[in-house]
């Protein structure tokens, strides 16, 4: 508990008020190119409200349940852990943007669209209600959209703007028009009471594909078959860093909402009758590991291989609902997706990073292009080896222990062919991680490569992101109590 | 017994076959004369000049977006104008008055980014400056 109670929402007021500051700033000082201030109120707001956040989760703020405006918003262990991951996400990208954006115009509304986004995820985290959780995630997506066409004299980035737009605004209208139809069937926007008004529903049918529609919903935040096609085009479109957090913040916060609205308003045994989610999840998390991963192994370009990768880690991360079929331990399951999307955050940011990186240098798209690039860049190269074994599971990085946890999950729940296919589609990972790993340190390098400078800030975020990804390996045992009472407070 | 989706049913169907029906059969019926004044744009009866894609000032567009800023803060006040010496009396001053002021805060500072940034500066096309030249 805390008082005042609207303390609670601090992480997103911080945000929020972040992003206001940069307004202000930028009003002040228009067209400014003092991109230091401007980065360095982007990385500092973000890191203040990571401090919110993570002191929180261990103050035991969340615990119990602090409800905000009669249930609209919910601050509990839960929505505080998928802060933490928002704001360290959102303050890598920040920091990395400074050298990226160097001698770029509107600087400012690169950051100040940057911090709004993290504010709506945050409150996506947090949303209590059906209503709150579609403005927030509209809050989350409006900015995202500008972002990645944020480079508008490229062609590449333009597309990728509009064909995320589009596709985003469908799956917008499919989860509304599901939030309606469960609103006619249970009378309620509130989660809780959703929850109650659900199990003895009048009209299956109506609830059935209500839930199936806002599932819908769910499956294009997170980038999951069958709404995954922006994935590929909008990560390889957007500037690289903006594909980091895009692919790791935006992806969490899809899971963030999914987590707690089909746990808490559509339990299993409650609306079984009228529609079987967890079968549903069950297929699309099995067609969206295979389909990702074997997308990615055939890719030439190594951003769209990520890109591809990062629609496969979605599939594991669906094994955390899939796997709620009330047999077996639920919040352990649950609690290993959402370490799992810790852990992924910051390896997969750093490896989206470490292609900024790449970027910046001109070096080339393609694995060939990254030839040797070990002899020029070897510190940046041991982050990127880290970031792919640690993506690949091997006990290299945090990814290992996610994976281990999101495994043994499934097998105690007793969908053990879930966790099968999981290994299977780790195996197969690794076959194109490691061709990055080979074309950097074991091929000789290409002519005409030039690493001329090193870029301070964008290394200190590949850096950071690497050693947070390998410290996480020993410390996820410290802290992974904090994920699995928050999944289990929620579950019951 | 009589279910009432059955009436809505029926009439949905009648809707749709009475407008295809007269297409249809007005279509097999009428004699056909091509004309190439048929197929011209149709302006009142004047000779079309240029076509129907012309573009117009994408300012127009930025007011717009200002108007909305203005919209939704009075679709807020008004209401809470209504209830707002109730509101004083139950919750106090600090209650009632701090939450809107926060609100129109917010869209001031939005606002105010928006006019150093050039919103409302209305700036004409190379275009129309030649042409008012050209008339001074």
């Amino acid at each position: 508990m805390i008082t005042p109670e609207w303390a609670a929402a601090a992480p997103t007021l911080v945000l929020g008020v972040t992003a206001l500051v940069l307004f202000a700033f930028d009003s002040i000082d228009p067209e400014s190119s003092n991109n230091p201030v401007l980065a360095g109120i982007a990385v500092v707001g973000s890191l203040a409200a990571m401090g919110v956040s993570v002191a929180y989760l261990v103050a035991g703020v969340g615990d119990p349940a602090v409800e905000l405006y009669g249930g609209q918003l919910v601050v509990d262990g839960m929505a505080l852990f998928f802060q933490v991951i928002f704001t360290s996400v959102t303050a890598l990208v920040a920091l990395a943007s400074y050298d990226y954006l160097e001698d770029m115009r509107h600087q400012a509304e690169y950051y100040i669209l940057l911090l709004l986004a993290a504010t709506g995820m945050s409150l996506m985290a947090a949303a209590g209600s059906l209503a709150v959780g579609f403005v927030a995630l509209e809050l989350a997506s409006l900015p995202s959209y500008g972002l990645v066409a944020f480079l508008k004299q490229n062609r590449g980035s333009a597309e990728a703007g509009l064909k995320y737009f589009l596709i985003g605004a469908l799956s917008s209208a499919v989860f509304a028009y599901g939030i309606s139809l469960v609103y006619a069937v249970s009378g309620s926007l509130l989660i809780d009471a959703v929850a109650g008004s659900v199990r003895n529903a009048g009209q299956p049918g109506v609830l059935g594909v209500g839930v199936l529609m806002v599932l819908g919903g769910f499956a294009f935040k997170t980038a999951s078959v069958p709404f995954h096609f922006w994935a590929p085009e909008a990560y390889e479109g957007a500037p690289a860093p903006i594909s980091a957090f895009l692919s790791s913040a935006s992806k969490a916060a899809g899971f963030a909402l999914a987590f707690r609205v089909m746990t808490v308003a559509f339990p299993i045994e409650g609306v079984v009758g009228a529609v079987d989610w967890v079968l549903a999840v069950q297929v699309l998390a099995v067609v969206t590991m295979t389909l990702g991963n074997f997308a990615a192994a055939t890719q030439e370009n190594v951003k769209r291989m990520l890109a591809y990768s990062s629609v496969g880690h979605a599939g594991y991360v669906l094994i955390g609902l899939a796997a709620l079929t009330g047999t077996g331990d639920g919040g352990l399951v649950l609690g290993a997706g959402m370490i799992h999307l810790l852990v992924y955050g910051f390896m997969n940011t750093g490896a989206f990073l470490f292609i900024a990186l790449a970027e910046y240098w001109g070096v080339g798209r393609t694995f060939a292009d990254y030839n040797g690039l070990a002899r020029r860049a070897p510190l940046a190269c041991v982050a990127m080896t880290v970031f792919m074994f640690s993506l690949a599971g091997l006990p290299v990085g945090g990814g290992f222990v996610s994976k281990y946890y999101l495994f043994a999950g499934a097998v105690n729940a007793g969908v053990w062919w879930l966790a099968l296919v999981g290994a299977v589609n780790s195996a197969l990972s690794l076959f194109y991680y490691s061709r990055v790993v080979k074309a950097m340190w074991i091929e000789e390098p290409a002519e005409g490569v030039d690493v001329s400078s090193y870029p301070s800030t964008l290394y200190a975020a590949v850096i950071t992101a690497a050693v947070v990804t390998v410290v996480l390996l020993p410390a996820l045992g410290l802290f992974s109590g904090f994920a699995f009472d928050a999944a289990a407070a929620v579950l019951f | 017994m009589s279910n009432p989706w059955i009436a809505i049913g029926a009439l949905t169907l009648v809707s749709i076959i009475i407008p295809v029906s007269m297409v249809v059969v007005s279509a097999l019926l009428r004699p056909s004369v091509p004309e190439q004044g048929k197929t011209a744009v149709y302006e009142s009866g004047e000779v079309p000049t240029g076509d129907t894609r012309i573009r117009f000032n994408i300012q127009y567009y930025m007011v717009a977006l200002l108007f909305v800023v203005f919209d939704i803060e009075t679709v807020l006040i008004f209401p809470w104008t209504v209830i707002y010496r109730d509101g004083v009396q139950q919750f106090g001053m600090a209650q009632t008055l701090v939450p809107m002021l926060v609100f129109i805060g917010v869209l001031v500072v939005g606002l105010a980014w928006a006019w150093r940034n050039g919103a409302v500066q209305w700036v004409k096309s190379t275009r129309a400056r030649d042409t008012a030249g050209s008339t001074e």
